[in-house]
């Protein structure tokens, strides 16, 4: 790695050589107090590009981060040090009753540092049904256009005209062959190498994640970083925030180590994500902050099923840009609620990713990976949180503080995940698959469409049973105008507390139906922007 | 005639008797814990490196090297894997994987959980009682009146964790046809 090193210019590292600003906290000897203008909790998606908007706007601003400053020479590819170093709880996170095993980044950079950079715009449906039912104001489709037009110059989403991966060139010729309308995925790469390894880094900052894009804008504007400290609490006095306790992390940042750090601040931003922003309130323990009971309630998941095939010809799936194609047909024609709409999408296949995510173990599980080069792979992600049964999880704080999610699958989604199980077979055998397999404990390979067809009718729908996942967490701290129904206000800003702000996806008040990282960029583009104002004048 | 005090008497000796037998026992029932690489272990203990040494081979199968010294060595290397694996984990996850290695330990002095129960095997040489007992877990359903869903997550925790420190191991990738991250050279 040292000669890639050469040829590679780790920018980022060289800006700290050079002298942004950065305490790494697991190192530090003593308690520190610190003052800023504002200071935000969390560096992902909204955190990042929320501290760029507020330091260009001539504000001093400190980021806090509860994960490692890594940067692309710390990107080797390899999947046991990544999962472990950038994911929360080493990529082993799971919803209290264990049902979905939930992906979030955990480092400098956030979710955007280790995802899949697939690209979409908040669809129309969703920011209708936010208007019309959620007592959102200022995000009609116009009203959002021009900031998704900003975030999609700023971190350079584009139309990616490379050829589809096997993996993601199955889901496009299945879906033709069945019929179902499907789509290319823009991306927000600059220089991509088609490598496949977004979800261990970019190693060649190809990836335009927060940490290559505004995290340094933000620390050219003069900010400071503070990677691995956790935000734990906020206290207040007379009904205003006065400062933010944050503790030092061990180095390992599996655990908190003994160092305090007290933040002083004008405004405190919120931005440690679905699940990490709602818990910080949780923890502050202060009635003003929570009057309704609503943090972390209506926490959204895209709970996804994966339906596995073999295919007759080498897939893959660990090169090449991980998600290239998409199908929404099954959102577009569900927009009714009738049945619960789901997309398309495929999963990078590194080995280790493909082999914890699988059912079962021995013979059965060493067979499916002796032949995972021929693995072709489809997920279906749910819309949750549209329809009147479908509420989402709530965040609650275990023993040590630390949060964690309860979310039931609804009797809804569950028959939406069934449709998915069949509607991926489907594909996967118009594809040309020789046998299919739902990702299910009593499922088996199905060597032809009928038999999966019949087994798909009966297996449970149960959790533990059907293995499920989530990569997108949203919502928890619910934006509207109904000070008793949301918990800040359609810009961000806390309903009671005057000098807090929600930066991030846990401000949505139902799941996107889309990847949510565009969404998340745009929303507080469009809020840092406001607020940025507010605090200059 | 044995009064009352006597039989108390008695069956707390029997009690100590059977805890020295039980100890004895163990110690002939605990896979040895192989030597870990030079590896300082902070979270197993001889006792869960025993016992993961004899449930590596049943959950990876074929996947695992075929000569014994590739093989025993692979395991060594999981074992160790798991070690760094679970180092890193949160905290209260390290709790509940120490109170799994517990119940796993249910054979033995820690009697913690009755093994009935659990179906965890008398001996752990025999691999098919292995296998039995984690095919047990795996399909072992949330209706279980005492366990609910536990085996099936403890079952889950092992597999999810073995799997992960093994296909996370160059060792592992020409079995599963991996040619390793790119050359970007
Ligand atoms: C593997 C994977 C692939 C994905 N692929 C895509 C994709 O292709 N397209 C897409 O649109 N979306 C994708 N997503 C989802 C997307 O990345 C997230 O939705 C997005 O990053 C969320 O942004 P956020 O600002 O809400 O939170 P995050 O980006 O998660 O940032 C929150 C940050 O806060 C930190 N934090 C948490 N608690 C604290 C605390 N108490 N103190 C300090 N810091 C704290 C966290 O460590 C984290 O770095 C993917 C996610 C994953 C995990
Ligand atoms: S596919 Fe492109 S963006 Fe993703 S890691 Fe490789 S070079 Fe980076």
């Amino acid at each position: 790695m040292n000669n890639l090193n050469e040829i590679i210019h780790d920018f980022v590292a060289e800006g700290f050589q050079r002298g942004w600003k950065h305490i790494d906290a697991s190192q530090i000897a003593a308690d520190q107090t610190l003052e800023a203008d504002v200071v935000i909790a969390g560096s992902g998606a909204g955190g990042g590009n929320a501290a760029e908007i507020l330091a260009q706007a001539g504000l001093n601003v400190i980021i806090v981060e509860e994960g490692p400053l890594q940067t692309s020479r710390d990107f080797h590819m390899k999947e046991d040090e990544a999962y472990s170093k950038l994911y929360q709880e080493s990529a082993s996170r799971y919803t209290k009753d264990r049902g979905i095993k939930i992906f979030q980044g955990r480092m400098v950079g956030g979710g955007t540092g280790i995802n899949w950079t697939t690209s979409f715009r908040t669809p129309a449906s969703t920011l209708n049904f936010w208007t019309k039912e959620m007592g959102v104001k200022g995000f009609s489709e116009d009203e959002m256009r021009p900031w998704f037009e900003w975030v999609e110059k700023r971190y350079n989403i584009r139309s990616w005209i490379v050829a589809p991966n096997a993996n993601n060139n199955a889901l496009e010729k299945g879906c033709a062959k069945q019929g179902i309308s499907w789509g290319k995925i823009r991306r927000n790469v600059m220089g991509c190498l088609n490598l496949g390894y977004c979800g261990t880094g970019c190693p060649v900052n190809a990836k335009q994640s927060t940490l290559v894009t505004t995290i340094p804008g933000a620390l050219k504007g003069g900010a400071t970083l503070i990677s691995k400290a956790r935000a734990e609490t906020f206290e207040l006095k007379n009904d205003k925030i006065e400062v933010m306790t944050c503790r030092s992390m061990t180095p390992l940042g599996n655990a908190p180590a003994k160092h305090s750090i007290n933040i002083k601040a004008r405004h405190y931003v919120l931005a440690a994500g679905g699940i990490g922003s709602p818990a910080i309130l949780m923890r502050s323990e202060n009635k003003i902050l929570n009057p309704y009971g609503l943090v972390g309630k209506r926490t959204f998941l895209h709970p996804v099923n994966v339906s596995g095939a073999i295919m007759p010809y080498p897939v893959n799936g660990e090169y090449g840009a991980p998600q290239t194609s998409y199908s929404n047909h099954y959102i577009e024609t569900r927009l009714d609620n009738k049945k619960s709409g789901f997309s398309l999408e495929c999963p990078p296949l590194q080995p280790m990713l493909v082999a914890t995510n699988l059912e079962g173990h021995g013979k059965v599980h060493a067979e499916i990976m002796r032949q995972r080069p021929f693995l072709q792979v489809l997920i279906a992600l749910q819309r949750d949180g549209f329809h009147p049964e479908s509420i989402g999880g709530s965040v609650y704080l275990k023993t040590d503080g630390t949060p964690g999610l309860d979310y039931k699958v609804s009797g809804y989604v569950w028959k939406g995940i069934r449709d998915a199980f069949l509607v991926m077979a489907e594909i996967q055998f118009a594809a040309g698959a020789k046998a299919v397999s739902p990702v299910h404990r009593d499922a088996t390979l199905y060597y032809s469409l009928n038999k999966v067809k019949k087994a798909i009718e009966t297996l449970p729908m149960e959790i533990l049973k059907a293995r499920l996942f989530s990569a997108h967490v949203m919502g928890g701290c619910s934006m509207g105008e109904d000070t008793t129904k949301s918990v800040v206000n359609s810009k961000g800003r806390h309903h009671e507390v005057e000098n807090l702000s929600v930066f991030d996806g846990s401000v949505f008040p139902t799941s996107i139906a889309a990847n949510p990282m565009e969404s998340i960029f745009a929303t507080t583009a469009k809020f840092a922007t406001e607020l940025a104002k507010n605090l200059v004048s | 005639m044995l009064t009352r005090r006597h039989l108390l008497q008695k069956s707390a000796i029997s009690g100590i008797t059977l805890l020295a037998f039980e100890n004895c026992l163990a110690s002939q029932l605990i896979p040895a814990a192989p030597e870990g690489l030079g590896h300082s272990f902070e979270f197993l203990t001889p006792y869960d490196r025993g016992i993961l040494s004899k449930l590596t081979p049943v959950i990876l199968a074929e996947a695992l090297p075929k000569s014994t010294e590739e093989s025993g060595q692979a395991i060594k290397e999981v074992i160790v894997g798991w070690d760094n694996a679970v180092s890193g984990l949160p905290t209260l996850t390290q709790k509940e994987i120490r109170k799994l290695f517990s119940v796993l330990d249910s054979n033995f002095i820690f009697s913690l959980t009755p093994r009935l129960l659990t179906g965890v095997p008398e001996a752990w040489n025999d691999p098919s009682e292995i296998e039995d007992f984690l095919y047990s877990w795996y399909i072992s359903d949330p209706e279980s009146l005492i366990t609910g869903n536990e085996l099936r997550i403890g079952y889950m925790g092992l597999v999810e964790l073995t799997m992960a420190v093994w296909y996370g191991n160059p060792r592992s990738w020409d079995f599963c046809g991996y040619a390793g991250p790119p050359d970007l050279l």
